[in-house]
Order: structure tokens, then C-alpha cells, then sequence
């Protein structure tokens, strides 16, 4: 696998401010992967999402130290929309994503690739294969600002799809959602996986980047203290001590392995903790 | 399949004009309030009266008669008011009226009628052309006139964030209810609850603006290509009838109104 974004020892601090929001980091984002990023409010995974993309210091100025790399190329270096294509992008927030100028769902997943001037045949085929992938077919008809936040969600992730990006960068999608909005969401976002999409995703339910990511990213004060494969960082029970959420599956597991349940590996999915508990059982419940 | 929905199909041939041969009609509508403006019978502006009985006829032959009634109600207590201070403020040495200590004065008259025919007409015909014309279908034909992207879209998104304005100033009003702010009674007690309401409005919404734009970034908004439109706007075909007969009437007009001047 490819490296796609590459960050070299960056380091970013907004303009009027005195603290830099991201410091000294770096790491590698490979192509096909699921990366979750976690961490506190405040520690700097938005701004991780907006280097990321090219939105700083494109858009929101201040100094960048270091490199940011999109296939080799530094994001400084890309011109207005030539990422756009690239990348697709959803924000936490679904209402400002909803372009304001469509009457109907459809008319709003389709305003992208008319921007870029597809053939009408064409956006018209993609965008009922996304719709019907995001399952918004339903609703393709009504207006966009009509929606409940989970289907406006859902119309803004279709929007992004859409376009076809290779990497997807998600903030917060699921953060006003209902646990149905959050799940219909994932599953979504799965589907992306599984088309081999890379995906960066900023999210505070560690339970479901449990069983979706591939990688982890743990962000503390603005700086990366942690990153590898989900279940190496999921389960290392240390990092409860940094006020970083782990998995439920994890504490508990722990909790048990303390109590003297012979747990080699600390499960982080409920598939994970019902196998481990099966195969206790299955020996007589002795440790 | 969906894309032949997007296109609202209109029976009515005048309601099917095409946007920019509804703006022309506007256009000359307008040029003849304008020259029947300043045509006076004892000094009142009278033909703008029996013009102003064209806007219930142009909105009876586009089939949306039912929509006057609307448009008169809302806009009745607006022309009233400019009307009654026009007549009482404005002072002569000929008083026509006397009601104990109001008087209306002939000046004061003549500038009311003027004033409020004017904006019944001009309201009137823009109205008609808003209620035969999708705000989209008039921005894409503007657009194939040669308006920029750019321009074509603050247009379209002033018009729909008018609605998801007045939604949100009704959540946060609501919201301010809540938190025991008084909101309705006499009008320095609907002054008061203005001021809650407005600052979270404009501030939230000058806050997401940043997110906003970003959003039409990722979305190619910026992208140098030309643009696909999906909405397909097509000709009824009395397109010529309509600029002509306009055109007629609007030479007419103006071939009286100089006429009058010469004579």
C-alpha cells in the first residue's frame, strides 16, 4: 500500500494565536486504510483534518512548519479546487453543509459534479446509485432543509461520495446524531471501506472505530502521543490515565483480567470479549 | 428518471413564458407606470388606476387568480399606511376635507394616489413574475445571458437562506421563551425580545459561514470548468407573441403619453 498524506514534523498555529494547535507531528496515512483519530476537545483533530485537506493554511492562514504531502506533493503547492476531486469531505455540523441554492435531495448530491461539469446522463446514473447506496432514494424529491440532522447527514455524505474521492476525510459526522443516525452512518462509511477508499475519521464513539477502523490516532494538547493498529491501541488500558476514551469491551476486559480471568489479549469489539468469554467457558469457567 | 421532476411542468401558456420574456414584460410594464406616472387629470395621477386593473388580469390569464387575493391582502395595510400619512402630512392652501382637527389637503392627495398606485403596480407586476417564475429557473436563464456562476449563486442562496432564516429566528425565539425572555405583548416588549433573538441569529449564521464556504470548496465550487446544469429550461413557443403585443402596448403608451406634450 501506497502512502497517500504523509505529515513531516508539522507543527500549525492559527493567525491571533500564541499556541500552535498542532505541534511537531508526523506520520503516514497509507492508501485503503481506515484511520480513526481520537482524542479530548480541544486537542487538535479538526486541525489535523483541515491540514489534511489543504484548508490550512490555504483558507485559515497562520504559520506552517513542516510539510504536509498529498502524494508526494505539498498541499501549499495545490491550486483552488485541485484537490477537490481528491479528497472528499464531510463536516461535523450537516445543516452547513446543505448547499442552499437546491430544492431537491437530488439537485443537492448532484451540485458537485455539475461543478465540475459532468454530462448530465452521468451525474444523473451516479447520483441515483449513491442515493441509493446512502439510502436517501426515499427522499430523493424534498427539500434538503426539511430534512431531520441523520438524513441531512446522510445527503451530505452521498454529496461527497459522489464525487468519488480516493480519501475521505470525516469530522465528527455522527456527533448529532441518534445511536439509528450514527449507525446508518457507518454503515455508509464501511461501504467506503470497503470500495478501498482511505477514510480519516475524526470520532469520540471509540466503540464503533473499534469495529470500523484499521489504525488509530491519539491526540492529546495538540500533539500525536499515539498512533498504530486499533487493537494495540485500543487495548493499551494506560491510556485511560491520559483521559483517552477506550472501548467499553477494553475497561471491561481489563476489569476481568484484574479479577484473575486468564485474558491473554484485551478484547476492544463485543465479538472479540464473547469469544473470549465462550472459550473461558468452554474450560470449565477455571482460570 | 428524477431529472424530469426537477422541471415543474406549467399548462398555462403565459405562466410557460420563458423567465427572461417574463422580464422583459416587467421591464415594459414598468416603463409605462413610469410614463402614465406623469400623465395628470387636475393634477392626479388617474391612469395609473385603470393600469393597476391589469396586474388581476395578468394574474387571472396565467391561471393563478387565486394568488392576488394574497398578494392584495399583504400588501393593503402597507399602501394604506402611505396612504393616510400622505394625505394628512402633506399641506396645501386647498383643503378638500375636514375632519375636526384632520385635514386633507388636495396636495396631500394627489401625492397619495401617485405614491401608492406606483407601488401597487410595480409590486404587483413583480410579484406575477415571481409567482409564474422558479427563483432557479430565473437565476439559469439569467445565467445563460451571461451572469457569473458566482452571481447566479449569491442570487439563488439569498432567496432560499430568506426561508432558513425566518426558521431559525423562530427556533431561537422559541429558545429565548424558554429561558423566560417575554416575547409577545405591546411593542416595547416585542423591542426587547428583538435583541435576544437577532444577536445569536446573525452571529451564528456569520459563523457558519466559514464551514459554508469550505463546504463549496470540496464541492468544486471554485473549479475552473464550465459548469452542467441539470434544470432544462424550454421555450412554450409564444415567446415572440408576448414580447410583441408588450411592446405594442408599451409604444402605445408612450407614443400618447408624448402626444399628449406636443398637443
Amino acid at each position: 500500500m501506497g502512502t497517500v498524506v504523509e505529515f513531516k514534523n508539522v507543527t500549525y498555529t492559527y493567525p491571533l494565536s500564541e499556541k500552535p494547535a498542532i505541534k511537531n507531528m508526523s506520520f503516514k496515512i497509507e492508501e485503503g486504510k481506515f484511520y480513526g483519530v481520537i482524542g479530548e476537545n480541544g486537542s487538535g483533530k479538526t486541525t489535523l483534518c483541515s491540514l489534511v485537506r489543504g484548508f490550512a493554511p490555504d483558507f485559515y492562514k497562520g504559520t506552517l512548519e513542516g510539510e504536509v504531502l498529498v502524494d508526494g506533493k505539498p498541499t501549499t503547492e495545490y491550486g483552488p479546487g485541485e484537490l477537490a476531486l481528491k479528497f472528499g469531505y464531510v463536516f461535523q455540523n450537516p445543516f452547513n453543509q446543505i448547499s442552499g441554492v437546491k430544492d431537491t435531495v437530488f439537485e443537492e448530491v448532484a451540485f458537485g459534479l455539475e461543478n465540475f461539469g459532468f454530462d448530465p446522463d452521468e451525474i444523473e446514473q451516479r447520483v441515483t446509485d449513491v442515493m441509493e447506496l446512502t439510502d436517501i432514494t426515499a427522499i430523493a424529491l424534498k427539500n434538503p432543509f426539511e430534512l431531520s440532522g441523520g438524513q441531512q447527514q446522510r445527503v451530505a455524505l452521498a454529496s461527497t461520495i459522489v464525487l468519488k474521492p480516493d480519501i475521505l476525510v470525516i469530522d465528527e459526522p455522527t456527533s448529532q446524531l441518534d445511536p439509528e443516525g450514527t449507525e446508518s452512518v457507518f454503515k455508509i462509511i464501511s461501504e467506503m471501506k470497503n470500495e478501498h477508499k482511505t477514510i480519516l475519521l475524526v470520532e469520540h464513539k471509540v466503540d464503533l472505530l473499534a469495529e470500523y477502523a484499521d489504525e488509530i490516532l491519539v491526540l492529546k494538547d495538540s500533539e500525536l502521543i499515539k498512533a498504530g493498529p486499533k487493537q494495540e491501541i485500543l487495548s493499551d488500558i494506560s491510556l485511560l490515565k491520559k483521559n483517552v476514551q477506550l472501548p467499553q469491551m477494553s475497561i471491561l476486559g481489563n476489569e476481568l483480567r484484574k479479577l484473575g480471568l486468564p485474558i491473554k489479549n484485551i478484547p476492544i469489539t463485543e465479538d472479540q470479549a464473547v469469544d473470549i468469554v465462550k472459550s473461558h467457558l468452554a474450560k470449565g469457567g477455571k482460570s | 428518471m428524477f431529472r424530469e421532476k426537477l422541471s415543474a411542468v406549467k399548462e398555462n401558456p403565459i405562466a410557460a413564458l420563458y423567465p427572461t420574456t417574463k422580464g422583459w414584460i416587467v421591464i415594459l410594464y414598468c416603463i409605462c407606470v413610469t410614463a402614465l406616472s406623469t400623465v395628470k387629470v387636475n393634477g392626479y395621477a388617474l391612469y395609473l388606476i385603470p393600469l393597476f386593473l391589469m396586474i388581476p388580469v395578468l394574474f387571472a390569464v396565467s391561471g393563478i387568480w387565486e394568488k392576488f387575493f394574497g398578494f392584495f391582502k399583504s400588501i393593503f395595510i402597507f399602501v394604506a399606511f402611505i396612504f393616510i400619512v400622505q394625505t394628512l402630512l402633506i399641506r396645501s392652501d386647498a383643503v378638500l376635507f375636514r375632519f375636526g382637527f384632520l385635514s386633507i389637503y388636495e396636495d396631500g392627495l394627489q401625492h397619495a394616489i401617485f405614491l401608492c398606485f406606483i407601488i401597487l403596480n410595480i409590486a404587483g407586476i413583480l410579484l406575477w413574475l415571481f409567482q409564474t417564475t422558479e427563483t432557479k429557473e430565473m437565476t439559469y436563464a439569467l445565467e445563460k445571458m451571461g451572469m457569473s456562476y458566482k452571481a447566479s449563486f449569491v442570487f439563488l442562496s439569498t432567496f432560499q437562506m430568506i426561508e432558513v432564516l425566518g426558521k431559525s429566528s423562530k427556533t431561537i425565539m422559541n429558545a429565548q421563551r424558554a429561558r423566560g425572555i417575554e416575547t409577545e405583548g405591546n411593542i416595547i416588549v416585542r423591542c426587547k425580545a428583538f435583541f435576544p433573538m437577532i444577536v445569536p441569529l446573525v452571529v451564528s449564521s456569520i459563523m457558519n459561514t466559514e464551514e459554508r464556504v469550505l463546504t463549496l470548496e470540496c464541492r468544486g465550487f471554485d473549479t475552473k470548468c464550465p459548469k452542467t446544469r441539470l434544470l432544462e429550461l424550454k421555450k412554450s413557443g409564444n415567446e415572440a407573441k408576448a414580447i410583441v403585443i408588450s411592446v405594442i402596448v408599451t409604444a402605445a403608451v408612450l407614443i400618447g403619453r408624448i402626444l399628449l406634450w406636443v398637443l
